[in-house]
């Protein structure tokens, strides 16, 4: 277990943003650190997805500012904080079901040769690429490489979508937006095994989840979000979820912990 | 995970296996079927070399626009304008030989660049001007129709050069004619863009899931927009090889292009909803199709009836597809229970009403005596 003592990979400061006369974020603070879960909880509107949209390069805050290893950190789109280790594992996964694991996991970023100075697609090599870091990786071997995505469980599928994050060999962060929302009991268990997994090899995971249970289950911190502002950090293992729920829907006081 | 690993490879089950070949399946067992028709009706004169030949050329004229029409509907797109293209840049092609002098080959170039060019300009319409594909399609395919008339009035424009007329129905001595060639290289060329490609891998990442396709920083519209071009460019080809072939072309040529190139992608397995296609499923599409023709012609059916017949045909296979990918056949035990649900049979009320109506209609008629004429 990492103590809270540990320096954050990357930190958040007083980062607020709005959407013309919408506050969405309020002085909201933020630390990441390496080899840990961090949960993200609270109601509809709270500003959780605003909060790693921010993370991710997708949105830029209106104030406020980020550092990565102490140095400031400036991303002015998703593509910008993939370079730098941030990625992100949408809801719908964003796979296309009728292509291969390996063709999904090189989706955009395809693995190549050139012959008689003409460049395609080496399929062999993604395909073997695949398989390896689905292995190594992920510790997750499918039945078939050849079959199309769709033929895969929800927790494959999450695999395939987790692979290509961590297929960037230097990936720092990685940000799971409900990552167990449409899955079953099984299914769930095996997901957050996977996050299990990514943790133990050094990566922050940032997993925004409305189930306590996930959250209790996989975290090692858990923020807490309610209207915009940070209400909360706590560590997992010292709290409660009655704590927690207690916290988001803001019924009792609490002093801020760990920061 | 232990427990996806412990369920190692060899676990695939009979549809898994199978799942790459039932493109295949729809077609070839419609080719078997016609085989076996003919063979009882007409053997003599449908099992002859010169005939296959027929249908061999008369399959040739749709293979580049198949090709093309494949890597299109994979995209969840579709083009209603080729017909219209291929006449247009086979008319334009025909003035720039018999009117302004230029040679054969450069004429041929023009030909398939302006139809890149129609295509391209169809593609702008889908993705910039946001017009959904069916009726950008299909109003590009006035538009160029338009155009051919403006160009031709009722003028038949004939008697191509030679080399023109090869492309269309010349034989190579010993194998197979010319515009089959061509036909199978394009296709062949079809194959490797479609599998090895990243405009082919694309185009299937687009048609099944655009919003991923977005997310993993595909250039959606841009290869929109390359396939729309390359699917003008097939049509310009196919316009040339139908000038060859006839030896003749006039604004209202190749009327129903269109359809034909896509019932015969449609009957080789690729998907209307995008993501999923076969080149060889389109093969034996084009194919299956110039079969069928050419056994309505031997059976000296009524031309019109070509339409009838290519219609079911669509029908059939799209349904024969639907059915094959439905993951729950077997919820009813019996045929009779599952045609026995009560929408099925309020159906059954509403199609005995619409016959009684037109039963009523006709013993009205019938009533009234004969006609005075």
């Amino acid at each position: 277990m990492i103590t809270s003592e540990t320096v954050p990979i990357i930190t958040m400061r007083s980062i607020t943003k709005r959407f013309g006369g919408v506050t969405a974020l309020e002085n909201v603070d933020l630390d990441i650190r390496a080899g840990e879960v961090l949960a993200i909880v609270g109601d509809n509107g709270a500003g959780k997805s605003t909060l790693i949209k921010i993370l991710t390069g997708v949105y830029q805050p209106t104030s406020g500012e980020i550092t990565m290893n102490g140095a400031p950190l400036v991303m002015n789109s998703h593509a910008d904080s993939i370079a730098k280790g941030i990625d992100a594992v949408y809801q719908t996964l964003a796979l296309a079901d009728h292509l291969t694991p390996a063709a999904n996991m090189f989706l955009g970023n395809e693995l190549t040769r050139t012959f008689l100075g003409l460049r395609w697609l080496d399929n062999a090599k993604m395909k073997l690429e695949a398989e390896r870091v689905l292995k190594e990786r992920l510790g997750v071997t499918l039945r078939s490489m050849d079959a199309a995505t769709e033929s895969l469980s929800g927790g494959q599928r999450q695999a395939v979508a987790i692979a290509r994050a961590v297929y960037s060999t230097d990936l720092k962060v990685l940000v799971m937006d409900e990552p167990t929302a449409a899955l079953g009991p099984q299914e769930t268990a095996r997901t957050l095994k996977l996050i299990e997994t990514i943790r133990d090899q050094g990566i922050a995971v940032v997993v925004i989840s409305h189930s306590l249970d996930d959250v209790f289950q996989i975290s090692d911190r858990v923020q807490v979000m309610r209207r915009g502002r940070r209400v909360g950090v706590v560590e997992t293992a010292k709290s409660s979820s009655k704590q927690v729920l207690g916290m988001i829907v803001g019924a009792n006081e609490i002093e801020e912990s760990a920061a | 995970m232990s427990s996806t690993s412990a369920t190692t490879p060899a676990a695939l089950n009979f549809r898994e296996r199978t799942e790459g070949y039932m493109s295949l399946i729809g077609p070839m067992v419609m080719i078997l079927a016609i085989l076996m028709v003919m063979a009882v009706l007409e053997p003599g004169r449908y099992f002859r070399l010169s005939n296959f030949d027929i249908i061999l050329k008369e399959a040739a004229l749709y293979m580049p626009m198949a090709m093309a029409m494949t890597l299109v509907i994979v995209t969840r797109g579709i083009d209603l304008s080729i017909g219209s293209v291929a006449a247009l840049t086979a008319i334009v092609m025909g003035y720039m030989v018999k009117s302004w002098g230029y040679p054969w080959w450069l004429a041929v170039a023009a030909a398939i660049s302006l139809g890149a060019l129609c295509g391209f300009i169809n593609g702008m319409v889908i993705t910039r001007l946001k017009v959904p594909d069916l009726i950008g399609t299909l109003a590009m395919d006035l538009v160029y129709r338009g155009f051919c008339l403006i160009a031709v009035k009722g003028i038949v424009l004939s008697r191509f050069p030679e080399e023109i007329v090869a492309i269309g129905r010349g034989e190579i001595p010993g194998f197979l004619p010319l515009p089959v060639v061509i036909g199978l290289v394009t296709l062949a060329a079809g194959w490797f863009i479609y599998s090895r490609t990243h405009l082919g891998r694309y185009a299937q990442a687009i048609g099944s899931n655009p919003e991923a396709a977005e997310l993993t920083g595909i250039p959606v519209d841009t290869y929109k927009v390359y396939v729309y071009a390359l699917m003008g460019a097939m049509a310009g080809l196919a316009g040339v090889m139908l000038a060859g072939k006839l030896n003749a072309i006039q604004a209202t040529s190749a009327p129903f292009f269109n359809l034909h190139v896509i019932a015969a992608v449609v009957v080789g397995g690729t998907s209307l909803f995008g993501g999923r296609g076969s080149m060889i499923g389109s093969l034996s599409g084009v194919l299956l199709l110039a079969m069928m023709i050419n056994a309505l012609v031997t059976l000296r059916m009524e031309f019109f009836w070509q339409s009838v017949a290519s219609g079911v045909v669509i029908i059939v296979s799209v349904a024969f597809y639907t059915w094959i990918q439905r993951k729950d056949r077997d919820g009813k035990s019996s045929l009779l229970e599952m045609l026995l649900t009560p929408e099925n049979r309020r159906m059954m009320k509403f199609l005995l009403t619409i016959i009684a109506i037109l039963a009523l209609i006709f013993g009205l008629g019938g009533l009234m005596g004969p006609p005075v004429i």
